[in-house]
């Protein structure tokens, strides 16, 4: 990098920064600071949510996956876009008609206090942790980009702004930057693309030079097998469900269709795009065929083929990629503890002013927290695994108790939802460290025990009736808000043409999933079979969104 | 001079949502930012 490209970083900074001056004025109440007022609209929404899902995760680990195993790693980016839909369409339209703010909060409302209370305190470490892994990656790779080593410094360049902007302008400020990293991000993508292409011969020459199987995007064998496809797809709609740093977004949503609209077009933008960060990934292995560090293959493509100035803008992209997941979910744990944990328990008497305050101090707080974090990625194996076993151990069993039980059987009560939750998390412990099993296992495991754990508890326990449980059976049906506003959104379709958008829908994820099971037996039509199937799903899936 | 086509598309359908995320979401904000004033506006009338 020359002087010129780090003109273009500070200044990209600054406007950040000014950006959370600006919206500082905006936050008027703690409902501002968490959830944007809940005024996003779908396109302001999906940019936002898409900015938060791609990192530099997908450009260094992910990239980095493809430059050593192939393209099927990009199917972790595609199955939770279609997981967004899912989300989109069923689920997240049930908890904005409850107007919470965190999926704790739902938990308090299915189950009881000391559920949302317990499951809190644990997210609020899950994200401070992938907070670390998040600003880990984003070190590495700016240490091979500009070639100036000090990883302190990185640390300090990336945190400054962020944790500035998101404590003054709180969702409002990480909205609207959210939607400006996500068009520099595009935009640097789309410099790189043509230029590692040409670098490699365009498409004949990548699918020329690349070993055999690197673009076989279903195999039958190996780590990213079909069976990783169908691990990665129930990890993504879990995900999709239950993620706070995602879903604090589609609670900020202006109303439930908008929700449901702004998932299921993120999922659909984030398609193409992944695209966009693989094939660099692979055209690094014919460009820098002996790297030791696969993470490195993508900063060295933008090193190598970037002119000075551009690099500037690309750099700037990929800054982009970072500080939206850390201003995501930054906001997304200053949420959980100031609405779970302070005003829940600490001190239920705090006006809006002290919860704001405490939101604030909180995302500073956190904001060190990360820090901290990041120095502990390598100890724990490099950044990829150390979020894919977080995820593996604390998500899975949350999703069977918030959403599969929560949302579909009543007679589950609190005693069950902790003694699953908890007996899942240890099944998947014991499982990774001391069985060493890979992450697909662990994945099935959680989920299988949460799923046995929490009917026997809760059928061998009191059953409960609240009021509030009422309150959820009726939201998934509908909300007076829709009522009043004349914006209904009906999960089960009414018309016609919902109904015939579903069937598309439908029809798409069985083809998807045939797809997937063909690669199983090695079929040669699998790959297109598969993603044929995900092209109509996400039709099907939007189509919907406009219907009713 | 070769023209590649698979490249070029993909490139293509990344630039069209480039475009449209960049014009819906300023029109959105837009109305938006207006909203936000006129509240404030009438916040000081009421004061």
């Amino acid at each position: 990098m020359i002087a010129i490209d780090y003109i273009i970083v500070f200044v990209f900074l600054l406007v950040m920064f000014y950006m959370g001056i600006i919206f500082y004025r905006w936050v008027g109440s703690s409902d501002d600071f968490y959830l944007a007022g809940r005024q996003l609209t779908p396109f302001i929404l999906a940019a936002v949510i898409a900015a938060t899902n791609v990192n530099l995760y997908s450009f260094v680990g992910q990239a980095g996956i493809a430059y050593k195993e192939g393209i099927p790693i990009i199917w972790q980016t595609w199955t939770g876009n279609m997981a967004l839909v899912i989300s989109g369409l069923f689920v997240i339209p049930i908890f904005r008609r409850l107007r919470i703010r965190t999926i704790p909060e739902f938990l308090e409302k299915r189950y009881s206090k000391g559920v949302r209370t317990f499951v809190a305190i644990l997210w609020i470490f899950r994200l401070s942790f992938w907070l670390g892994v998040v600003l880990y990656t984003a070190v590495i790779a700016s240490q091979t980009i500009s070639g100036y080593d000090s990883f302190t410094a990185w640390v300090l360049i990336f945190s400054v702004v962020v944790i500035l902007y998101t404590i003054l302008g709180g969702m409002w400020s990480v909205a609207f930057t959210d939607v400006i990293q996500f068009v520099l991000m595009l935009g640097s993508s789309l410099i790189l693309l043509p230029l590692v292409m040409s670098a490699v011969g365009w498409w004949p020459g990548l699918t020329e030079k690349l070993p055999e199987g690197a673009l076989t995007l279903i195999k039958n064998t190996g780590t990213y097998d079909w069976k990783f496809i169908i691990a990665i797809f129930l990890l993504g709609i879990e995900w999709a469900c239950v993620d706070q740093g995602l879903l604090q977004r589609a609670f900020g949503s202006e109303n439930t269709r908008s929700a449901a609209k702004g998932l299921v077009l993120a999922g659909i933008i984030t398609t193409p795009f992944a695209l966009l960060w693989i094939l660099p990934g692979l055209a690094a292995r014919i460009l820098f065929p002996d790297l030791a560090n696969a993470d490195s293959a993508v900063p060295l493509l933008i090193t190598s083929l970037i002119p000075n100035a551009v690099l500037g803008l690309v750099v700037v992209g990929l800054l982009s990629s970072q500080l939206s997941t850390i201003s995501g979910n930054l906001n997304g744990v200053a949420t959980i503890f100031a609405s779970d944990v302070y005003e829940n328990v600490i001190n239920r008497k705090a006006t809006d002013k002290d919860i704001l305050k405490v939101a604030r101090l909180i995302t500073f707080i956190v904001g060190i927290g990360m820090i901290l974090f990041a120095y502990l990625v390598p100890v724990l194996g490099g950044a990829v695994n150390a979020y894919l076993t977080i995820i593996a151990i604390m998500d899975m069993p949350l999703f069977v108790i918030a959403v599969i039980y929560g949302l579909l059987w009543k007679r589950i009560n609190w005693q069950g939802a902790i003694g699953g939750y908890i007996a899942g998390a240890i099944s998947g412990i014991i499982g990774q460290f001391f069985y060493g099993l890979n992450f697909n296992l662990t994945t099935f495991i959680t989920a299988g025990t949460a799923l046995i754990i929490t009917p026997i508890i809760s059928l061998m326990t009191k059953e409960e009736s609240n009021t509030q449980i009422n309150a959820i059976w009726k939201a998934r049906i509908i909300s007076d808000e829709e009522i009043l506003n004349n914006n209904v959104y009906n999960i089960i379709p009414k018309t016609t043409k919902g109904k015939l958008s579903l069937l598309v829908f439908a029809t798409g994820l069985i083809l998807f999933l045939i797809g997937v099971f063909m690669g199983s037996k090695g079929s040669p039509f699998a790959s297109y079979l598969a993603v044929g199937g995900m092209i109509i799903y996400f039709i099907g899936g939007l189509f919907r969104t406009y219907t009713n | 001079m070769y023209f590649d086509w698979i490249t070029w598309t993909i490139w293509l359908i990344g630039f069209i949502i480039l475009i449209i995320w960049i014009f819906i979401p300023a029109r959105e904000f837009k109305k938006l930012v207006m909203k936000k004033r006129s509240e404030e506006k009438n916040k000081g009338q009421t004061k």
